[in-house]
């Protein structure tokens, strides 16, 4: 008696086995997928977000430097809006002096040339300089929020604006986010 | 005896797998977790620090770009650029070379001016020689292409009245401090 109550519980306990064999090998290909489906995804949100922040930032510094340029090329040429307007075209024309004067700055941060290359592939050089040509009125970007104003009555320069970015700050507009925790999901 | 022993055992081993089920999940969790954390924190240290040196490069690289500026607008003779340079950078001060006729004025190796004067003038009364007439200002080094200008081995030491707060010693100080984060 005592032996056949044994003999069932071995039975079950070698379906069990079994079946709980199976269900683990069933959930072992589920987790792994899904472990690996949730790291990718959220590894390339975080370093794709903070990729966009080094590239922005070299488009920025690119915007700040010609700004600059240009303040210094309008303030010791002939101060004439036409003259103005051919130093903005060859300054953003210029694309290897414009490469050097950011590379120059990131290398006197003590960024390696390879780790400029790589933001420099991906992020070009900025898109615009002039932002703004109306009425004499001309607004230069000069980084991630930041402009410039030149103002010309009657082909002269009567003021350059360029308190924004003399008080530019960049830390303020360029940080990394820390990573946010995993979620298993 | 012996079906009763393989039976219990058996249940032993049932017992196992059941607990090694419930635990799997975790084990899965926590690799990702590992994983994800470790490339995640690697990420954020190296992408912080070129973002905060950048954004140090760019505080000095402006405050002489600034400085430039006001010179050019602002500026007559070596003592005016003296006055400006110990407002806007009080604890670095320019070198003036009589012989070249220059002032230069460096924040840091990388980011200096050098303002070319037309003449040289001397004070009757005490002798002490500075620059007037500004005829330029040198750039080339906020451009990213130092090198261009002259010379400047005949630099020579300060020697006019003008206001310097500055003593040597913190000019000094601050460049190497500069020096050692590169």
């Amino acid at each position: 008696m005592n032996n056949k109550k044994f003999k069932i519980l071995l039975i079950a306990d070698i379906v069990l086995i079994v079946g709980l064999f199976v269900l683990m090998m069933i959930l072992k290909g589920g987790y792994e997928e899904q472990a690996k489906k949730s790291v990718s995804e959220q590894l390339d949100a975080y370093l794709n977000q903070n990729n966009t922040v080094l590239q922005e930032q070299w488009k920025s510094v690119d915007q700040y430097g010609m700004a600059w340029k240009l303040v210094n090329a309008t303030l010791t040429g002939d101060k004439t809006e036409k003259s103005f307007d051919a130093a903005a075209q060859a300054i953003e024309a210029d694309k290897d002096a414009r490469f050097n004067q950011v590379s120059y700055m990131y290398t006197a941060a003590g960024i390696p040339p390879q780790a400029q290359n790589s933001i420099h592939e991906k992020a070009g050089l900025a898109e615009k300089l002039v932002l703004k040509n109306e009425g004499g009125v001309k607004e230069v970007a000069c980084g991630k929020n930041c402009v410039v104003t030149f103002t010309f009555a009657k082909g002269k320069l009567k003021d350059v604006d360029y308190k924004a970015l003399a008080a530019y700050n960049m830390a303020d507009n360029f940080k990394l986010e820390a990573p946010a925790a995993f979620r298993f999901e | 005896m012996n079906v009763k022993t393989i039976s219990i055992a058996l249940a032993a081993v049932v017992v196992l797998l059941l607990v090694t089920l419930l635990m799997q999940k975790g084990g899965y969790v926590s690799q990702a977790t590992e994983h994800y954390t470790k490339t995640t924190e690697k990420s954020y240290k190296s992408g912080s620090q070129v973002v905060e040196y950048v954004n140090n490069s760019i505080e000095t690289n402006k405050s002489v770009w600034n400085l430039a500026m006001e010179v050019l607008q602002t500026v007559k003779s070596s003592q005016d650029q003296a006055r400006l340079e110990a407002k806007l950078f009080p604890s670095t001060k320019g070198t003036m070379s009589i012989a070249n006729k220059t002032r230069k004025f460096e924040a840091t190796s990388n980011y200096y001016i050098i303002s070319n004067f037309a003449k040289v003038e001397e004070d009757k009364k005490t002798g002490v020689k500075s620059l007037a007439g500004l005829t330029s200002v040198n750039v080339s080094a906020l451009l990213g292409t130092p090198g261009v200008e002259a010379d400047e081995e005949e630099e020579e030491e300060e020697v006019e009245e003008a206001p310097a707060p500055a003593p040597k010693k913190a000019a000094k100080g601050k460049k190497g401090k500069k020096g050692k984060k590169r």
